[in-house]
Parts: C-alpha cells; structure tokens; sequence
C-alpha cells in the first residue's frame, strides 16, 4: 500500500464524517458569523467609523478561535470511539496521518474563510477587493497551513490528556502568537493601504517560515506525539 | 529471519516471542517480565482477574504501547524496531469495535482496506459482509447499529487484510447469543490458517480454544500449563493462583 493512498483514505473518511455530521463546520460557521454581528455592532455604536485598521485583527482573531473548535472536534471522535486505535493498528506511516489530517483541517477551515471573507468585506469594507485579492490570498492560505499544521500537532498531543479541551488552547494560543502578528499586519496592510506583494514579502516570508518550522517539528515528533 | 526460528520442542516456528516485557505506566509497574512464545498455528488463552496486565500484554503485542523493557517479536519482527510487518501481520478485536459511527459499514471497512492495501478491496468486503451476516444493513451508519451487529463488523474490520495472527481482547464480550455463534464459527473457520492470543474471563471459551493456558497476576505469569485441562480443575487452578477468585 503507498502512503498515498493512505493518505487519501483518510481525508476522505474525515470529510465524509464531517460533511454527513457537520458538527465541526456548523458550530464554527456559527461562532465566525456571531462574532462578525458582534464586532460591526460594537464598532458601529456611534456613528460610521473608519474601520480598515482594525481589519485584520479582526479577521485573524476570529479564525484563529473557530480553528480552535475545530480542532478540538477534529480528534474527539477518533478518541472516544477508541478508532485511534484503529488507525494506529494499520501500516501507516505516523507522518502521514498528521499530514492527511492537517490537510482535512485546512479544508474546514477555508470552507469557513469562503463564508466569513464575503460577510466581513460587506460589514467592513468599504472598497472593492477585487484588486488586494492576490496578496491577501497568498498571506489567508500561508497562514492556514501554519494554522493547520500547529493547530493538528497540538491537537494530537492535548487529546491523550484527561483535560484536552483546556490543554489545546493553553498550548496554541501562546505559540500562534508570531503568525497571528505577520498574519494580521499583512492583512491589515493590504485591505487599508492596498499594499502588494512587495509590501507585505517579508511578512509572508516570515509565515513560511513559520509553517516550516512546525511542518519539520511535527515531521520528527508526530510517532511519539501520536503514541501512548 | 526469526519467524523461521524452531522451538526448543520441535513444535514448529514460533509466531510470537515475549521475552522479559516489561511495561510501566509512570512509576507504576503494570508487567514485571512476562516471557512467553507462541508456534504458528497456536492459540493462548490468556486469563487473569481486572488489572493484571493481560490487555497490556496485548497492546504491545499489536504495537499501541512501547515496552519499557525486554524484547517482543511478532510474525518475526520486533515490533518496536521493525513495526510496519507486524502492522500488516495482526488483527486486533477488541469490546471496543474501532468503527466510525457516522460512517456506514461499507465506508468503514473500504477506509480500513485502504489503509491496509487490500488489492481486492469491493469483493473481500462483500464476502465478509455476507459470512457475517451484515449485507443486508452495508449502507447504514455504524451509529444505528446494535452492539452485538458492531462487533460483527469489527470482526470484519479486523481480518479484512487477512492477517497471519489475531489478537482478541475480549472478544465475547457483550455480544448476544446469535453474534457468539457467529464469532466461534468464524474462529473455527480461521483457526487452522492463524495464530491466536486471546484475553478472556471466559474460562470455558478460554479453554475451548486454547492450545496452550496463561494466568497473569500482578503483571507476572502465575501459570502456564498446554490445553487438556477440564474447567473445574482450571477454575480451582485459577482460584488458588488469583487473589480475587472470581471465575465465569
């Protein structure tokens, strides 16, 4: 059997589950859209303001709690219904596991941004888009893999914890803190001053950056992170 | 390679070699070096009271926990150096089925053929299917599913790859009547082309099938002795050797 058809297997049987459940992507669409009510709704209180400074802090706080839902679903089942062992028993390579599920996550999760970009330009933004779209794409789907991959190695490790749902947060929220900073301010900077990609490159050489660290980190401790 | 190795007794090559395993949970030794062998073809039976460390033995028989100490071989690999082969050489049924809930039969079991390489994935799955009696229900999700109907189709999912040793924790647990029958058919089937270890409470099943009988107590072997044993003599055996007694 090849590692990619391993691979394969198991994000299908993920977005099977998920798109015949839809547990993970119902309550994470729900707390995005809330949380975009909220925000307009705070900002708005007195009067028109000029919000495209605040963007993308905006946008990245919001992901970055609903990813958190996410994830923390994304293993429940697999733990509870003991199919982790199930998984693990077959002749897979630990690697590949992380790997077919960050890719599942990552996929949760652009189905949410495909949902919240729309709402938030029209709460938001005032301008059309359609010029920043390229920057802000590359910066929304570099910062997703960072997202991703720290989120599900983490995610793995917290699930074989007795207080999992505590533990995920606590260990997330401090290490995303750099992406979440380049994320923003490159967000930030192409939605209020229309930057391009010269503007923003080192920011999203800092994300890429980002992302391999964790992909080479979870690369070499996914066989004990995923073990006892 | 090893699995070519002979017995001592001449009773053919060995399957499975546990020598000195030990396993610790924190400072908590749960085995305290439990050695054993099984030949091709053997069935342990392996009983002992809650706690004694015989699922242990089996999780790091199917490589879901690393040994502290010692050395485990199956299907001649060592299955913390070499543990892929031994993967791809053991099914493992479990009380717990291992099975998507919100995945139907079929789903569950063409995910698991995947995962195993099956080349004949849709004709293996509906020969098992039928033999367990499950074809009728292959498009419903697991969930709607009666626990006796789930350990079926765990049964299913575990020799799917058609492996060389099976590993039964429990195996009759909380199964009716009928899923019984149909579990010792499929036992009785399989039983000349595998290599068992069974953990059981199940005194009878235990000695029905086993060729060769085990009791672990607190994490060491409190006996051992080949099948031809009748139930009262084991059941007094088991008593005089487990502190709790308690024998089905």
């Amino acid at each position: 059997m090849s590692g990619w058809a391993q691979f394969k297997a198991i994000v299908r049987k993920d977005l099977i589950r998920e798109l015949r459940t839809r547990d993970m992507l119902v309550s994470m669409i729900l707390f995005v859209l809330l949380a975009m009510v909220i925000f307009h709704w705070a900002f708005t209180v007195k009067g028109q303001t000029d919000l495209t400074y605040f963007t993308g802090g905006m946008l990245w706080v919001t992901f970055i709690f609903a990813m958190l839902l996410g994830l923390n679903r994304s293993f429940a089942q697999e733990k509870d219904e003991h199919c982790l062992d199930g998984l693990l028993l077959c002749p897979v390579d630990r690697v590949t596991i992380f790997l077919a599920k960050t890719v599942g996550n990552l996929v949760f999760l652009l189905i949410i941004q495909a949902v919240a970009v729309p709402v938030f330009a029209l709460f938001f933004i005032e301008r059309s888009l359609i010029g920043d779209l390229p920057p802000f794409l590359v910066v929304l789907l570099l910062a997703d893999i960072g997202i991703c991959s720290l989120g599900t190695l983490l995610a793995t490790i917290s699930m074989n914890t007795r207080s999992r749902d505590l533990l995920l947060p606590i260990l997330f929220l401090p290490l995303i803190v750099p992406l979440l900073v380049a994320a923003t301010s490159a967000t930030t900077l192409v939605f209020a001053d229309g930057a391009g990609f010269g503007t923003v490159a080192s920011r999203i050489l800092f994300i890429l950056g980002f992302d391999a660290v964790f992909l080479v980190a979870a690369w070499g401790t996914y066989d004990f992170a995923i073990g006892e | 390679m090893s699995d070519e190795h002979d017995r001592q007794d001449g009773a053919g090559p060995l399957e499975i070699e546990v020598e000195g395993l030990r396993k610790s949970f924190g400072r908590r030794d749960v085995l305290k070096g439990v050695s054993f062998c099984v030949p091709r073809g053997g069935f342990l039976s392996i009983f002992g009271p809650n706690g004694a460390g015989k699922t242990t033995t089996l999780r790091v028989l199917a490589t879901l926990l690393a040994a502290s100490g010692g050395s485990v071989k199956v299907a001649g690999h060592d299955v913390r150096e070499d543990p892929m082969p031994v993967r791809r050489a053991i099914g493992f049924i479990s009380h717990n089925a291992m099975l998507y809930p919100d995945l139907t039969a079929q789903e569950n079991l063409r995910f698991y053929a995947d995962m195993y390489g099956v080349e004949d994935r849709e004709a293996r799955i509906t020969e098992l299917l039928e033999r367990l009696e499950l074809s009728a229900r292959r498009y419903d999700v697991v969930r709607t599913y009666s626990k006796g109907m789930r350990q079926r189709l765990a049964i299913a999912r575990a020799v799917l790859h058609r492996p060389r040793v099976l590993l039964l924790d429990e195996p009759h647990s909380g199964l009716d009547p009928r899923a019984v029958d149909i579990l010792d058919g499929l036992l009785t089937e399989i039983r000349d082309e595998h290599t068992f270890v069974m953990v059981t409470h199940n005194i009878a099943k235990g000695l029905e099938w086993g060729t060769d009988l085990m009791i672990i107590e607190g994490g060491r072997i409190a006996y051992e002795h080949a099948a031809g044993v009748d139930h009262e003599s084991f059941s007094a055996v088991y008593r005089e050797h487990v502190h709790d007694g308690s024998v089905m």
